[in-house]
C-alpha cells in the first residue's frame, strides 16, 4: 500500500517573519541572494541613517549542501557574471575556456561534420564548468556577505494571505510567504519522535528559483492561472556521464554536438560532448520530452549513443565516475510566465529562461536573479510588494539583454513539430527573419500530448527499436539504469512517505498498463516507477515506487500522459550528490 | 553537567573518492559531514543536558570547512565552539589529536567528554581514549546508554554477540559514543539563526604547539585493491571433489 506525503493536520508551524525568501539556491536563486546584498551594502554605505538589514533575507535549499543538485552540462556565458562580479574570472572554478568546436550529424555508423559550426552553436568565450562547483563557489559568496542560507530545507507549501491593504501588501490574495519542508514523517505519513514541523517564512518577497518544474511554482501557476495566453512549457530530459578518459581524446574545452542517430527524425535532442580538465569529459543527451513512443527510455538513449563507432572511441579504456538526470525548459519566450506579482517572483528555469537554440540557460538564470535583486531591493526601499511594484521585474526582463536573446529564438523549439527535418527548415528560416520564421508566434502543445497510445505503435518499436525499454549495458562502454543511478550518489531518509504524489493509482493499473504501458517505468531516469506482476490488478500489473531512487528530475509531473502525478519535495536533505557534475 | 563533544568532518559515505597525486590520502574535492557516531555523541549530550542542565560545548580540530561540522552542532542546540583550525591540525595522528585538545580545555572542569567510537575515515578509534590518559579521567567505550546514579553514571557498552556491560563509573568522565545510541534530532531554522550568534573561540596551532609532537603514526601508501577474480571448477565425482574441496581451503585458503 503507497502512502503519499500530504501536510499532516492538526500541528502548529512555527512563524518566522523574512523579508525575502528564495526558493532554491542555485544559479539564479545565488546571483539574487548576492546582488541583493551588493545593493545593500552600497545603500547603508550611502545612507548611514536609513540602513538596510540583511538579517531577514534567507535562501532555502532542498539539498544537503549547496550545489548538490546543480546539473548542467555545462557552458557557462560569461555574460551575466561580468555582470555580477566583474573579476570572476580569476577566482571562480571554471574548468577550461571553449577551445576547439565541432558539430555533427549522426546516422547509425558515420558521422558527417557541419562544415561550419552554426552561429548559435558558437562557443568561443564561454568556459566548460562543473555547475556544482560553481554554484559552491557562489553560495559561499552569499554565505560570506550575511545571507543565510539554510540548506536541507525545501519550499514544499506556498503561504497566501489577504489581509485587505495592511501597509507595504496589496488588498487581494497574494503569496505571503513559504512553509518548509515537515521533517521527521514515517512512510506512513505519522510523525515519528524526532518530527520537526515545516517553518511557516512570513515573506514580503516570495522568490522562486527552483529549476525547471518548481514544484511551488507549479502551484502558483495553477493558482493565479499564469499560462493563461502563453504556450504550454515544454520540456527536455538531459541525462548526463562524467567520464575519466585516457589522456589525448579530447582537448580541455573542446566542445562537440551532435544531432541524427539514435534519434529518428520524429524525436528532438541531441548530444553534447565537451572535454573538461584532468582528462574527464561530460557526456550527455538531452532528449525532448515530446517523443511519440510512450517505451522511449532517455536513459537508454545516451546508452545507445555511446555504441556509436565515434563516440566508443573516444570514451574506450575509460571510465564513468557520475551520473546525473534533469529536466530543462524548452519552450522559450512565449512559455514564459509572468514573472512578478503581488509578493512573489519567478526566475531561471522555474520561469522558463533558457535559450533552447543555444542549449545555455544559466547565464540567464544569473542574470534574471539580478534583475530580480534589483527590483526587491526598491521593493524593500519603498516598502512596497504589490504587484505594481514587483512588476518592475517584468519591464526589467524586456528591457534587457534575455529578451534580445530569447526573442531571436522564440520560435525555435516550436519549429520542430513535424520533427527534424522540418525543424531545421523552420530554424533557417528564423535564422534569416530575426527568429520570426513564416508566423509571427509559432504555438506549441504540452510534450506529454504528442504521446501516442500503444495501439497506434508497431510492438517492436519500428525505427526507435533501439531506443525502447530498458537498457541491458556491458557494464563498460554501457550501463542498466541502477548501475548509472549507483553513480549519482542518491540517498534518502528511507522511512517517509512517497513523495510522487499519483493522484489516482487506479489510472495506473486500469488504463495506463494496457494505453500506454506504464512510460513511467521508461521515462523516469532512476528506476523510482515500477510495474510488479499482481494477478489481483486489472491488467496483471502492479505500480510501486522506490521514492529513495529520485534524483528530483520532475519528468515524471512533466510527461505522465495523465497529468496524474505531482512532483513534491521529499524531506530536505535527501536527494542526488551531483559533487564534480 | 557540563560535557564536551570531540567532532569530526569526515569525507560523505559513500563520495567518489579519488587517491592524491602523493598516494598518501584521497583529493579533498569532495563533500564532507559529520562523522556518523560523533552526530550521534552530539545528540547524547543535548539530552543529557535537557535531563540535568548544564552546558554543551563542541570541539574540532580541521580546516576552514570543519567549521561546518560546529555550526551544525550549534544549530542543534549547543551552547558555544572551539574550533583547532590551523593547517598544522590537518593530518594530526590520534595521539596528537588528543594532545591538542587537551591543552585546548585544560583550564575547563568538563564533567563528561564525549567522542564518537571511531572516525568514518581513519578508524583508528583512539582518539577518545587517549585523552581520557592524558587527562588522567576514566574512560569506557562503545557506549549505548548513559544513566546518571547517586554517586556518577552507569553505562551500558556494546559487546561482541548481542552481550552487553553495564559499568559504573565516577565523574568526570570520558566516554565513546556508538552509533544508534539514539534518534538524531533535526536541526531547525531558529536553531540555524541562532547559531550564529553563539560564541565560536579558534585555537591556532600556535597557542597548543608545545604539547603536541611529531607524529607517531604515519600513513605511507593507499591505493585502490586490485580486484581479482578467479573461478577454479573442481571436477570428479562427490566425494573427490569433497576431498579437493577441504584440501583447498585447508592448504591453500588455510581457513581449516
Amino acid at each position: 500500500m503507497l502512502t503519499f506525503r500530504k501536510p499532516p493536520t492538526d500541528i502548529t508551524h512555527p512563524q518566522m517573519p523574512a523579508d525575502v525568501v528564495i526558493v532554491g539556491g542555485g544559479p539564479a536563486g545565488m546571483a539574487c541572494a548576492l546582488r541583493l546584498s551588493q545593493l545593500i551594502d552600497e545603500h547603508n554605505a550611502n545612507n548611514p541613517d536609513s540602513q538596510l538589514s540583511k538579517e531577514n533575507i534567507y535562501v532555502l535549499e532542498k539539498a544537503r549542501e549547496i550545489g548538490q543538485h546543480c546539473l548542467s552540462g555545462a557552458l557557462l556565458d560569461p555574460r551575466s557574471m561580468r555582470e555580477l562580479l566583474p573579476d570572476f574570472e580569476k577566482e571562480a572554478p571554471l574548468d577550461a575556456p571553449v577551445s576547439k568546436e565541432a558539430v555533427y550529424f549522426l546516422t547509425e555508423k558515420g558521422k558527417f561534420r557541419f562544415p561550419i559550426t552554426p552561429p548559435p552553436l558558437r562557443d568561443h568565450g564561454n568556459h566548460v564548468i562543473s555547475l556544482n562547483r560553481f554554484v559552491k563557489w557562489l553560495g559561499g559568496k552569499v554565505e560570506a556577505a550575511g545571507v543565510t542560507v539554510f540548506t536541507g530545507f525545501a519550499g514544499s507549501e506556498l503561504l497566501y494571505a489577504d489581509d485587505g491593504g495592511a501597509p507595504g501588501v496589496p488588498a487581494r490574495p497574494h503569496v505571503s510567504g513559504v512553509r518548509t519542508d515537515d521533517k521527521g514523517l514515517d512512510k506512513n505519513n505519522q510523525p515519528k519522535s524526532n518530527f520537526e514541523p515545516g517553518y511557516d517564512l512570513q515573506a514580503k518577497i516570495t522568490i522562486l528559483a527552483e529549476g525547471a518544474r518548481g514544484s511551488l511554482t507549479k502551484q502558483l501557476i495553477q493558482r493565479f492561472d499564469l499560462m493563461k495566453d502563453r504556450n504550454p512549457q515544454t520540456y527536455g530530459q538531459g541525462i548526463k556521464e562524467l567520464w575519466e578518459v585516457p589522456s589525448g581524446r579530447i582537448a580541455a574545452g573542446e566542445v562537440i554536438y551532435t544531432m541524427g542517430w539514435p534519434l529518428t527524425a520524429r524525436e528532438y535532442g541531441g548530444a553534447w560532448i565537451y572535454g573538461s580538465k584532468d582528462n574527464v569529459v561530460s557526456l550527455g543527451f538531452v532528449t525532448g520530452l515530446d517523443y511519440p513512443d510512450p517505451r522511449l527510455d532517455p536513459q537508454r538513449v545516451l546508452q545507445q549513443l555511446k555504441r556509436h563507432p565515434f563516440v566508443a572511441k573516444l570514451l574506450e579504456g575509460g571510465k564513468m565516475i557520475r551520473y546525473g538526470a534533469k529536466s530543462l525548459p524548452y519552450g522559450g519566450w512565449w512559455a514564459i510566465p509572468p514573472v512578478a506579482g503581488d509578493g512573489w517572483m519567478i526566475l531561471g528555469d522555474s520561469a522558463g529562461f533558457l535559450n533552447s537554440q543555444r542549449l545555455k540557460g544559466i547565464h540567464l538564470a544569473i542574470k534574471s536573479g539580478m534583475l530580480a535583486a534589483e527590483t526587491a531591493f526598491e521593493a524593500l526601499k519603498n516598502d512596497d510588494f504589490s504587484a505594481a511594484s514587483l512588476g518592475a521585474l517584468q519591464q526589467k526582463v524586456e528591457s534587457s539583454w534575455i529578451k534580445d536573446e530569447l526573442w531571436k529564438v522564440r520560435n525555435f523549439h516550436q519549429g520542430f513539430e513535424h520533427g527534424f527535418w522540418h525543424g531545421m527548415i523552420h530554424a533557417g528560416i528564423q535564422q534569416f527573419t530575426g527568429g520570426r520564421g513564416v508566423r509571427a508566434r509559432y504555438t506549441g502543445i504540452s510534450g506529454y500530448e504528442r504521446m501516442k497510445p500503444l495501439r497506434d505503435l508497431s510492438a517492436d518499436g519500428g525505427p526507435e527499436a533501439g531506443l525502447i525499454g530498458h537498457a541491458k549495458g556491458d557494464g563498460k562502454l554501457t550501463f542498466d539504469k541502477l548501475t548509472d543511478l549507483y553513480h549519482s550518489g542518491t540517498k534518502h531518509e528511507e522511512d517517509q512517505p512517497a513523495h510522487l504524489v499519483i493522484h489516482d493509482t487506479n489510472i495506473c493499473e486500469s488504463r495506463c498498463v494496457r494505453e500506454f504501458g506504464s512510460p513511467c517505468q521508461h521515462f523516469c531516469p532512476a528506476s523510482v516507477y515500477e510495474l510488479l506482476d499482481d494477478p489481483a490488478a486489472p491488467n496483471g500489473k502492479r505500480i510501486s515506487l522506490n521514492p529513495s531512487n529520485c534524483v528530483h528530475c520532475k519528468t515524471c509531473d512533466i510527461q505522465d500522459p495523465y497529468q496524474i502525478i505531482t512532483w513534491v519535495p521529499p524531506e530536505g536533505g535527501g536527494g542526488p550528490n551531483y559533487d564534480g557534475m | 553537567m557540563k560535557i564536551l563533544v570531540c567532532m569530526k568532518q569526515v569525507p560523505q559515505k559513500d563520495a567518489p573518492l579519488k587517491l592524491n597525486e602523493a598516494g598518501t590520502w584521497i583529493r579533498e574535492d569532495v563533500s564532507y559531514e559529520v562523522n556518523e557516531p560523533d552526530a550521534y555523541a552530539l545528540e547524547e549530550a543535548l539530552r543529557q543536558k535537557e535531563k540535568h542542565g548544564g552546558e554543551v560545548v563542541v570541539i574540532t580540530a580541521g580546516p576552514a570547512r570543519a567549521q561546518q561540522v560546529l555550526r551544525e552542532a550549534l544549530a542543534k542546540g549547543a551552547d558555544r565552539a572551539i574550533h583547532l583550525e590551523d593547517a598544522g591540525f590537518v593530518g594530526l595522528d590520534a595521539y596528537n589529536t588528543a594532545r591538542a585538545f587537551a591543552a585546548t580545555i585544560k583550564d575547563e572542569q568538563f564533567d563528561l567528554i564525549f567522542t564518537g567510537l571511531q572516525s568514518d575515515d581513519y578508524g583508528f578509534a583512539q582518539t577518545g581514549v587517549i585523552l581520557a590518559q592524558l587527562l588522567g579521567r576514566p574512560h569506557a567505550t562503545i557506549i549505548m546508554q548513559i544513566e546518571k546514579t547517586d554517586g556518577g553514571i552507569q553505562v551500558k557498552r556494546e559487546l561482541e554477540a548481542g552481550y552487553f556491560q553495564f559499568v559504573d563509573m565516577p565523574l568526570p568522565a570520558v566516554l565513546t559514543i556508538q552509533s544508534g545510541i539514539n534518534k538524531l534530532r533535526y536541526a531547525t531554522l531558529i536553531g540555524i539563526k541562532q547559531a550564529k550568534n553563539k560564541p565560536l573561540q579558534k585555537v591556532s596551532m600556535a597557542e597548543v604547539q608545545s604539547a603536541v609532537g611529531a607524529n607517531m603514526q604515519k600513513i605511507e601508501r593507499m591505493y585502490i585493491p586490485h580486484k581479482s577474480k578467479k573461478t577454479e571448477f573442481l571436477e570428479g565425482g562427490a566425494s573427490e571433489i569433497a576431498k579437493k574441496l577441504v584440501d583447498k581451503l585447508r592448504n591453500e585458503i588455510r581457513v581449516l
